[in-house]
């Protein structure tokens, strides 16, 4: 019988509350008794949580006496066991004890939001344009909400306070006590102990070492995925062209672009992370093999072989060819492969040795076609020259090692299974502009509100690396923690980074001089001194905790338009002023929504409508390349739909040589027709081929490519707003 | 030295073969095609005025580029300010092009040794009623073309020899056969320097005149299939479906 027919039958009763249905499913007479061992029981959590000692007896006794006093006097027809604890909670602030209420309240949404989940309505439809509709999307929005709202309860109340409020974006809040941020994989590891994608074999097969190159590739892919399932963010490898050629030997190209294109296809197509989404990864593309990884001894079927991936030259360049290749093909409708991002390595030697100008010119087509390629440029000094290893992550995050750790040259020889893992624990964005409001546009009180506002998040991320490193121990992250055959763990949890991202240094700008970043030098200068003054802090925090923090340019997908919105509520005379985008909609939208047309610009880059030419805007943005170690990234918004791939190789050229510029890419804005096939370059209300509006648009979001449709409304504006090459 | 220009696009990667380049945009035209995407430019104002030296320090400033367009607009009808420009550009070492209509072949002839790129549009085929319509022109000045290719021909330029294909207009087979057979006499297949024979979509959004702007823009098809009729080398296609959609 179902709890809801049993409901409707119960009488009214005036003497003793109704009886209670619970939400375990069963009915029960009401009994105050039970409160108070509840209350007992739930609020030890304030002790483990915030050092809060739990209620006293005395005084749950109280508080469940007046509830029962109230429950009568409300005289209902029947009770839920929600209901009750609502009726406590509200009744433990009466009594001021709001630590209490925190972990003793409910987490969960109203009825109406769930019911326009399952519509793919409502609550963060469109946060994560990565995440299409489908059961397991929905599934994962219920679960979401539930996670963050329980969380920020978990919390010390000022930094729940500080992420509600704007002042910082806590990212991917709902994983905040299960799941470190992102991690690039070293193959090696895997190539040498085999496979176990449940990190302990007991739910899954496990398997020996890939022998056969179809096997390397699967098994590839299948690190990704599994690898996924205990990560919030992207998931690569570095190196990868690398530590795959050796599978590669005495095979036809025939067989290595097929090996590329099942590689592509199972990234693509493995359609399982975290609620119905393709893994959100990347590959490092290697034209040869990189100068430090010339003498180390090849990993390959469970064995360290005599050869030297020096040896394998070829096949790295056969394989960086192949995958180049298949990725300009693009799927079997000409829609482009848009994961695992290809990241192709900017090395002198790549440009000035004339037998690699196939990839380069590979890799200009791929952008001329898709806008697809990111360019990994580590020619900078402050990158590492040639001779760290560095990668760059999902959303432009980088991570590096820098050759002079002592651990170094272990993990190049694989010395007992010594291996890089490069990744990031979590990343906090703080808000920017709304620190030049609180300024007051004072210069030195800014710099003092910055530092205050990144020890909030300093706090907040060792509260995570604390949560984390627990979670890692008891074996609850079991694909991080996995140690086949006695290995050294497959992710070193305590490596890796805790990024401080920020949003919004052209608002910012413009509050503190008058001036947006593109018009003003002494707005420009400013900006560097902020990003210097940011740098030395962090610099502070790692001294002080031996942490690894980095400073970033947050990939703001969501944030950028969640800061806007929390400063037109809380300081909208000056965010009127400088928020981006279609201010005029956001205002009359909002109340309804807010998802609304208005974000900051990213990072420290230039407002993107800017109409200055692009040297120009390069000239600005590289400077903030050398101190944002923690990542950055550089856009080239193509207009035109049929750019010419060797004038962007050109320019590819100069941009790697001749610049600053770590990361960058063409964003091309790709439109694909769903009722004559037409796919081509450009922005469309609707097909130019046949007037269908049955059009979907892709373009680059922050950091990856997506079906416009699916973004946010800031992010639509802000892709309306582009300022592109040739408009 | 004052020059008209109503636009510079600072850098393009699909309006010089091979290389990032920017564009001038010189204003003024003496055509008045009906399909021009640039017509609001074809008078002179004085609003497009604007000193040289201007213009060389924009160039100059640019790093990213390694050649440099005029496009119109007419560029030959402001001669002095093209190789003024054409010189600057030549002299920081970068390549130098135009767009022309092929009108006015002294002018060419007087630039012809700046031009690493030259690229001429051509309407129809060359007979007076076909051009006449296209070009808005009563008497459209069509030995003055044909001297004009034979100018660039003889050239140790690029050719670029470009027609957009307007349904309904020039876009059959015996239209751009017809136009490859006067290349063939001025023996454009002889030359020694590069040289390629363009087939352009058609956009009828934001076309000068009405006529125009309610067609339909060309087929890939159209062109892939005009491309396949012509027996001359190099043949491209400029269409915002192509190379993607195959």
């Amino acid at each position: 019988m179902s709890g809801v027919e049993f409901m409707t039958e119960i009488l009214l009763n005036h003497k003793s509350p109704p009886p209670v249905r619970r939400s375990d499913g069963l009915i029960e007479k009401f009994d105050k008794e039970k409160i108070v061992k509840s209350l007992l029981k739930e609020t030890q959590l304030a002790t483990i949580l915030f050092g809060v000692p739990p209620i006293e007896e005395k005084i749950a006794r109280k508080i469940a006496e007046e509830v029962e006093e109230d429950i009568k006097n409300m005289k209902l027809k029947f009770l839920s066991g929600p209901l009750i604890r609502e009726l406590v909670s509200v009744k433990l602030l009466e009594h001021n004890l709001h630590i209490y209420r925190n972990v003793y309240t409910r987490v969960g949404m109203p009825l109406y939001d769930a019911y326009l989940i399952d519509q793919s309505e409502g609550y963060e439809s469109r946060e994560n344009a990565n995440l299409q509709p489908n059961p397991e999307t929905f599934h994962k929005k219920k679960a979401d909400f539930l996670s963050k709202e329980s969380y920020l309860l978990m919390m010390p109340l000022h930094i729940a306070d500080a992420h509600l409020k704007g002042d910082i974006h806590i990212h991917d809040l709902e994983y905040w006590g299960t799941r470190p941020f992102c991690q690039d994989h070293d193959l090696r590891y895997f190539f040498y102990y085999g496979l176990m994608p449940d990190g302990t074999g007991t739910h899954t097969s496990v398997a020996n070492p890939a022998k056969h190159p179809e096997v390397a590739i699967l098994h590839a892919a299948k690190i990704l995925g599994a690898a996924q399932t205990n990560f919030a963010g992207g998931q690569g490898f570095f190196n990868f062209t690398v530590f795959m050629a050796p599978y590669l030997r005495g095979l036809d190209d025939r067989r290595i672009h097929q090996l590329a294109q099942m590689f592509l296809y199972e990234m693509t197509q493995l359609y399982v992370a975290r609620g119905g989404q393709p893994v959100f990864s990347s590959i490092q593309i290697e034209a040869g093999v990189p100068k430090v990884w010339q003498d180390a001894p090849v990993v390959y079927s469970g064995r360290i072989l005599k050869d030297r991936y020096g040896d394998y030259e070829d096949e790295v360049h056969r394989f960086a060819i192949a995958l180049l290749d298949e990725y300009i093909k693009g799927d079997a409708i000409g829609k482009m492969f848009n994961f695992p991002k290809p990241e192709v390595v900017q090395r002198v030697r790549y440009w000035n040795d004339r037998g690699f100008e196939d990839i380069m010119l590979r890799a200009a087509q791929l952008s001329a076609k898709f806008g697809s390629t990111y360019y990994d440029n580590v020619i900078p000094a402050y990158r590492g020259g040639e001779e760290g290893v560095s990668c760059f992550q999902c959303c432009a995050y980088s991570f590096s090692e820098d050759g002079k750790s002592e651990e170094f040259m272990k993990k190049i020889y694989f010395e007992n299974g010594a291996h890089f893992s490069m990744g990031g624990m979590q990343v906090i964005t703080i808000n920017l502009p709304r620190i030049a409001y609180k300024s007051g546009g004072d210069e030195d009180r800014m710099y003092e509100i910055l530092r205050e506002t990144m020890e909030i998040a300093k706090e907040a991320l060792i509260l995570k690396y604390n949560l984390m490193v627990r979670q890692y121990e008891r074996g609850l992250i079991p694909f991080a923690s996995q140690r086949p055959k006695g290995a050294p763990p497959a992710v070193d949890i305590r490596s890796l980074v805790l990024t401080i991202g920020f949003v919004g240094m052209n608002e910012m700008m413009q509050h503190m001089t008058d001036y947006e970043l593109h018009e003003n030098s002494e707005a420009q200068k400013l900006a560097l001194k902020v990003v210097i003054e940011m740098d030395r802090i962090k610099e502070d925090f790692i001294k002080e905790t031996n942490l690894k923090f980095a400073i970033a340019r947050t990939p703001a997908e969501s944030c950028a338009q969640r800061f806007a919105v929390a400063d037109i509520i809380h300081y909208p005379e000056f965010a009127k002023k400088y928020v981006k985008g279609d201010l005029e909609k956001a205002l009359s939208l909002y109340g309804e929504t807010k998802d609304l047309p208005i974000y900051y610009t990213n990072g420290p880059h230039v407002n993107v409508s800017a109409k200055i030419p692009i040297y120009e805007r390069i000239r600005i943005e590289q400077r903030f390349f050398p101190i944002l170690k923690g990542g950055n990234i550089f856009h080239v918004w193509l207009g035109e739909s049929n750019p010419d791939p060797e004038a962007i190789m050109k320019l590819n050229r100069k941009l790697a040589l001749e610049s600053w510029i770590g990361y960058w890419s063409h964003t091309k804005d790709i439109i694909v027709c769903r009722a004559c096939g037409f796919v081509g370059g450009g922005l469309y209300e609707q097909c130019p081929m046949c007037n269908s509006k049955e059009i979907k648009t892709y373009s680059r979001i922050t950091g990856y490519y997506q079906d416009v449709q699916s973004w946010n409304a800031a992010k639509r504006q802000e892709l309306k707003d582009r300022y592109r090459i040739k408009p | 030295m004052i020059a008209y220009i109503a636009e510079i696009i600072p850098i393009s990667f699909s309006d010089y073969p091979k290389e990032p380049c920017c564009v001038i945009f010189f204003s003024g035209c003496n055509f008045d095609c009906g399909y021009c995407q640039n017509w609001k430019i074809k008078k002179q104002s004085e609003e497009h005025a604007i000193d040289i030296e201007k213009i060389k320090e924009i160039i100059s400033k640019n790093n990213l580029i390694t050649a440099c367009k005029i496009s119109g607009g007419e560029p030959l009808l402001q001669l002095e300010a093209l190789l003024e420009i054409g010189n600057f550009v030549k002299s920081l070492g970068l390549k130098f092009g135009i767009d022309t209509n092929g009108s006015m072949p002294n002018a060419l002839k007087k630039a012809i040794s700046l031009l690493d790129l030259i690229s001429i549009d051509i309407k129809a085929p060359l007979k007076m009623e076909r051009y006449a319509k296209i070009t808005g022109l009563s008497n459209p000045p069509l030995s003055s073309i044909i001297e004009s290719l034979k100018i660039a021909i003889q050239s140790n330029a690029y050719l670029d020899v470009r027609i957009v294909v307007i349904p309904g207009f020039n876009d059959s087979i015996e239209d751009v056969k017809s136009i490859v057979k006067v290349l063939k006499e001025l023996g454009y297949e002889n030359r020694s320097s590069k040289s390629s024979f363009t087939l352009m979509e058609f956009v009828p959004e934001n076309a000068h005149r009405e006529e125009f702007r309610k067609l339909s823009n060309t087929s890939l098809k159209n062109l892939m299939d005009l491309a396949s009729s012509i027996e001359l080398s190099n043949v491209k296609i400029y269409h915002r479906a192509f190379p993607i959609t195959l």
